[in-house]
């Protein structure tokens, strides 16, 4: 391979695994947006995500096989059971919390985060559950960079997901009552819009997409595991951070930059493999320090 | 200040009760030290079922210098810090011996106390190189150690016409260790390590790595560390075009390995300690464990139910329950025979000799190479 | 076998209208308990085994880290998730010095307090401006960094880690015997206790309470808080970094394995559990968080995932912690 084939190899790869990022950032960032919270729960959600798709996936396989149809139907179908659990979650352990002091909702998001997935580790026993689909090998090459099918749809069905959210939150109703609330919750609960509701459904949006990332993850590299959404629910808000937390587009240009930065990171000297993690965590407390707001969030004038 | 004494009180019934819930025994008491909770728990339990195994076969038999064995297991969780607290927990229990030691980082810090207190002490399956340094002379390893492995992955590499390899491993004290050795080894013989990397426990991409070493172009991918990973690994090196030979550490002798990479698997080597299942002499011993224990034995079991027939042969050979005398009987072992093969021991009380085995995957099941 | 849950019941009657603990409310009677007590620590190694001075050393080396943790966490108000970083460079600083340098033990002591200093400083300094979330994801992603560190060092050992740290002598007095450290650690506990009191009560204390309450309205009122925050952070970092110090030294080895995110979030449990920012209640955390493993061996697995459930419930029903301070 020469350098120029590797170069646009890590490029594809930067992508793929940039898609995932977004896709779990984007809950971050929704759910920060609306109610300044940080969810530490969000990558357990997501982890939550890839169970529930093993479990609807081994039950109705029998039906429609494990390929793609297989995979997207229960793709949806986690994607809303997830989205409900979300909602619950906001309900019983966030609401009650909203007034309290900063520090309580943390350590409440915290146990949440700690119950979703010492939870799964009670259930499991820790094993890794092999989640074996019917999706092959076959891709397609572009010189020496090979990209095989499967990465094309994932790439695809992430970028159609980002797009539809998109769409939802600047073009109807829904979308805009939730960026006022974002701006003035109390102005809104004044205008009568039904503040809690949209919370609810912010909820729902954010948790069932990181859902459906943990089902294509799962689907993709075929394990899961109950701490799969440690590692990528902070790389996610990472990228969240990148972008300018509590915006949209910041999320996902943030979290394709991330993949992008791992990618090649990996192929800089001295960093390589060994140094990658210090190497992103670095970027994010330089980022935070001396330009918190990412690069498309707004400057906030609120101290806290 | 008023809360102060009443907290006081009630953190005192705690502790008392804790302390008064230590209760003593009597007959031989030999101690268990493996993890029964964790992230181990399933291969540590697994241990502790072959041990009792083995003592209650002794015992049937009329036990060790008439007295019957009496065992007591210390949970070390695979953690360091709740390695010393099993292992205290049974040296203040007065056992005479200890057989167990799965995770090394956990069995490290506890030879220290072994040793201070003089217990006779037989590693069943932790083998980093480390505890060879750490040892205080009452302790014995009958695993093969990184040693052996490396030189089992070695010759393999050089068999197969290897010339350019990489080695991968988890950034753990025991996967480190034997990449290490293998990388040193494999310089040493002046070929060529072309890639020499970690993975970071959890990920689940490794796709960036997987390009880094595919442009390396390496005849042989090793992998050091464990089977979730590993299996990770393998399907995104086969996925991405790596054709050559890839081959797994003992960590990732896993059946779960075969499971999680499906068809990427074939042909994969995997070097071995022995388990039942490539141990003629182990028919017995599998069927009484499935009879007893309901379950199938896992990789360890076989070590670590000769690990207690040693002990006992040994403490019958020294005739007392004199520590010195198990000590120095341990060490003269020449004429066991366990069912994973005959025991004796190096000046540095490891094995005498390797007892690696190569397998290969095929049609999803790991089976003896050659 | 329910002895955690013995407490329970007690507690409940502390904060609410009296039952078997009113025999506690008389000054006399607590003062016979206190000092039955505190004669109770001080005899145990002559009265109990080895395996029970194990973990109350371990309890004690856990009410030192809770505490210091409370400092950062129930005094001032910040979110740390990444305390083990702090532990990890006392450990490390002892580690290396003894065993790559050949330094006495007790100098090394200096030289983790000032590393701590200097890792308090570095990693505070820029970010304590944050906001706490912020603050919480930065302390994360330091304390990976810092185990990935100690990881990929030669000096640190690597993955293996570092083994064969020489044990202390005092006085040509070798400190060796598990009931050796078993006092030290009482002693470290205590002195733990009694700086945690001092500080609570000093115009330090006072201060960060007014900033924990209104951040603000402190600054109005002429108090610093980035450096009132900082102090609090860096004072945390001490104690972790003189409690490394000592795990070093008692255990004789150490790995990155110890240091990582999950070590933190126990120590962090311990300081939720029984109240944040109360001296006891963070005491009865460290009680709970090494006990409970050891009493219910067979729970062992979901230690964690009960912990966080009775978290969630103390958050949710007693965001003050299970004894609420008086408001005066």
């Amino acid at each position: 391979m020469t350098l120029q084939d590797i170069l646009l190899q890590q490029l594809a790869n930067g992508l793929i695994l940039g898609s995932f990022y977004a896709l779990v950032a984007l809950g971050y960032t929704m759910v920060y947006g609306i109610i300044k919270l940080l969810n530490f729960a969000h990558g357990d959600l997501y982890m939550i995500g890839a169970f529930l798709g093993f479990l609807v996936l081994s039950v109705l396989s029998p039906l429609i096989g494990d390929s793609w149809v297989g995979i997207m139907c229960s793709m949806v179908l986690s994607m809303i059971a997830v989205g409900l659990l979300g909602v619950l979650i906001q309900r019983i352990a966030y609401q009650p919390m909203l007034s309290a002091p900063r520090l309580s909702i943390l350590i409440t998001a915290l146990a949440v985060s700690m119950i979703l997935s010492n939870g799964v580790l009670a259930f499991t026993d820790g094993e890794y559950l092999a989640f074996s689909t019917d999706l092959g090998y076959e891709g397609l090459e572009f010189g020496n960079v090979f990209i095989t099918y499967t990465q094309m749809v994932l790439v695809g069905a992430a970028a159609l997901l980002m797009s539809a959210l998109y769409l939802f939150v600047h073009r109807t109703m829904y979308g805009k009552a939730m960026r006022a609330i974002a701006i003035d919750k109390d102005a809104c609960r004044l205008m009568g819009i039904h503040v809690n509701r949209i919370i609810a459904l912010t909820f729902f949006i954010g948790t069932s997409l990181a859902a459906s990332a943990g089902i294509m993850a799962g689907a993709y590299y075929g394990s899961i595991h109950f701490f799969m959404g440690f590692v990528i629910g902070l790389k996610a808000f990472t990228a969240a951070v990148i972008g300018g937390i509590g915006s949209i587009p910041g999320a996902m240009l943030g979290g394709l930059l991330l993949g992008l930065l791992e990618s090649f990171g990996t192929q800089i000297p001295f960093i390589g493999t060994e140094w990658k993690d210090v190497f992103s965590f670095g970027i994010l407390i330089l980022l935070l320090v001396f330009k918190p707001t990412g690069i498309l969030g707004r400057t906030e004038i609120e101290r806290m | 200040m008023r809360k102060t004494l009443m907290l006081s009180a009630v953190s005192g019934v705690i502790t008392s009760l804790f302390l008064f819930g230590q209760v003593m025994a009597a007959d031989l008491k030999i101690g268990i030290m493996v993890p029964t909770t964790g992230s181990e728990a399933t291969s540590g339990k697994d241990m502790e079922n072959a041990i009792k195994l083995a003592a209650m076969e002794i015992n049937e038999s009329g036990g060790v210098l008439g007295m019957k064995i009496d065992t007591m297991t210390g949970d070390d969780a695979c953690d360091p810090q709740q390695g010393t607290a099993a292992a205290t927990k049974l040296v203040s229990a007065d056992v005479a011996a200890v057989v167990g030691g799965y995770c090394s980082g956990a069995t490290l810090p506890t030879l220290k106390i072994y040793g201070d207190a003089n217990v006779p002490f037989v590693i069943a399956a932790a083998n980093s190189t480390k505890l060879i340094d750490a040892n205080m002379g009452n302790a014995y390893q009958i695993n093969s150690t990184g040693f052996d492995q490396t030189a089992t992955a070695v010759a393999l590499f050089e068999k197969q016409g290897a010339e350019k390899i990489a080695v991968i491993h988890q950034g753990d004290g025991y996967s480190e260790d034997l990449a290490k050795l293998t990388r040193d080894k494999w310089t040493e013989m002046g070929k060529e390590v072309v890639a020499y990397e970690v993975v970071n426990k959890g990920e689940q991409d490794h796709s960036a790595l997987v390009t880094r070493i595919k442009s390396k172009a390496p005849d042989a991918v090793f992998w050091t560390a464990y089977y979730a990973d590993g299996a990770l690994l393998i399907k995104q090196l086969r996925q991405a075009g790596y054709r050559n030979l890839i081959a797994v550490g003992d960590g990732s002798n896993s059946p779960k390995l075969l499971e999680i990479a499906g068809k990427a698997a074939e042909g994969v080597y995997c070097f071995s300690n022995p388990t039942v299942d490539y141990l003629p002499a182990a028919k017995d011993f599998h069927a009484n464990y499935k009879k007893t224990f309901d379950q199938e034995p896992d990789a360890y079991a076989a070590l670590a139910y000769d690990g207690m027939k040693l002990m006992a042969d040994a403490i019958e050979r020294a005739g007392s329950t004199d520590q010195d005398a198990i000590i120095k009987a341990l060490g003269e072992t020449t004429s066991f025979t366990g069912i994973a093969g005959p025991v004796s021991f190096t000046d540095k009380n490891t094995l005498a000799r390797s007892n690696f085995v190569t397998l290969i995957a095929k049609d999803g099941k790991w089976t003896l190479s050659e | 076998m329910d002895r955690l849950d013995s407490a329970a019941p007690g507690n409940g009657d502390v904060a609410g209208t009296g039952g078997p603990l009113r025999w506690l409310e008389s000054q006399k009677n607590r003062l016979i308990v206190l000092t039955f007590l505190a004669g109770l620590a001080m005899f145990l190694p002559l009265i109990s085994n080895n395996y029970v001075l194990e973990v109350m050393t371990n309890v004690w080396f856990y009410v030192m880290l809770c505490l210091g943790l409370n400092i950062v966490v129930g005094y001032a108000g910040l979110l740390d998730l990444g305390y083990a970083a702090f532990f990890a460079v006392g450990a490390y600083t002892t580690g290396i010095l003894t065993s790559h340098f050949g330094v006495n033990f007790w100098l090394t002591i200096p030289a983790a307090v000032l590393f701590s200093i200097c890792a308090g400083v570095i990693i505070g300094g820029p970010t304590l401006r944050l906001r706490s979330d912020y603050l919480a994801i930065v302390t994360l992603g330091f304390g990976e960094i810092v185990r990935i560190i100690a990881r990929n060092l030669e000096i640190t050992g690597g993955a293996s880690g570092l083994i064969g740290i020489e044990k202390p002598s005092l006085f040509g007095f070798e400190i060796s015997q598990i009931s050796h450290f078993y006092y030290v650690f009482l002693l470290l506990a205590c002195l733990a206790c009694f700086v945690s009191y001092r500080l609570q009560h000093s115009r330090l204390g006072r201060a960060w309470q007014y900033v924990r309450e209104d951040e603000d309205a402190a600054e109005a009122m002429g108090i610093d808080r980035v450096a009132i925050k900082l102090y609090a952070y860096v004072i945390g970092a001490i104690f972790g970094g003189v409690a490394g110090c000592f795990f070093a030294a008692k255990m004789t080895a150490i790995s990155p394995e110890t240091f990582m995110f999950q070590q933190s979030v126990l120590i962090l449990l311990g300081v939720v559990l029984g109240g944040m920012g109360k001296i006891p209640g963070v005491i009865i955390g460290a009680f709970a968080l090494v006990l409970f493993p050891e009493v219910f061996r067979d729970l062992g697995s979901s230690r964690i995932l009960v912990f966080a459930i009775v978290m969630l419930v103390i958050m949710l029903y007693r965001p003050e912690g299970i004894w609420p301070e008086k408001k005066t």
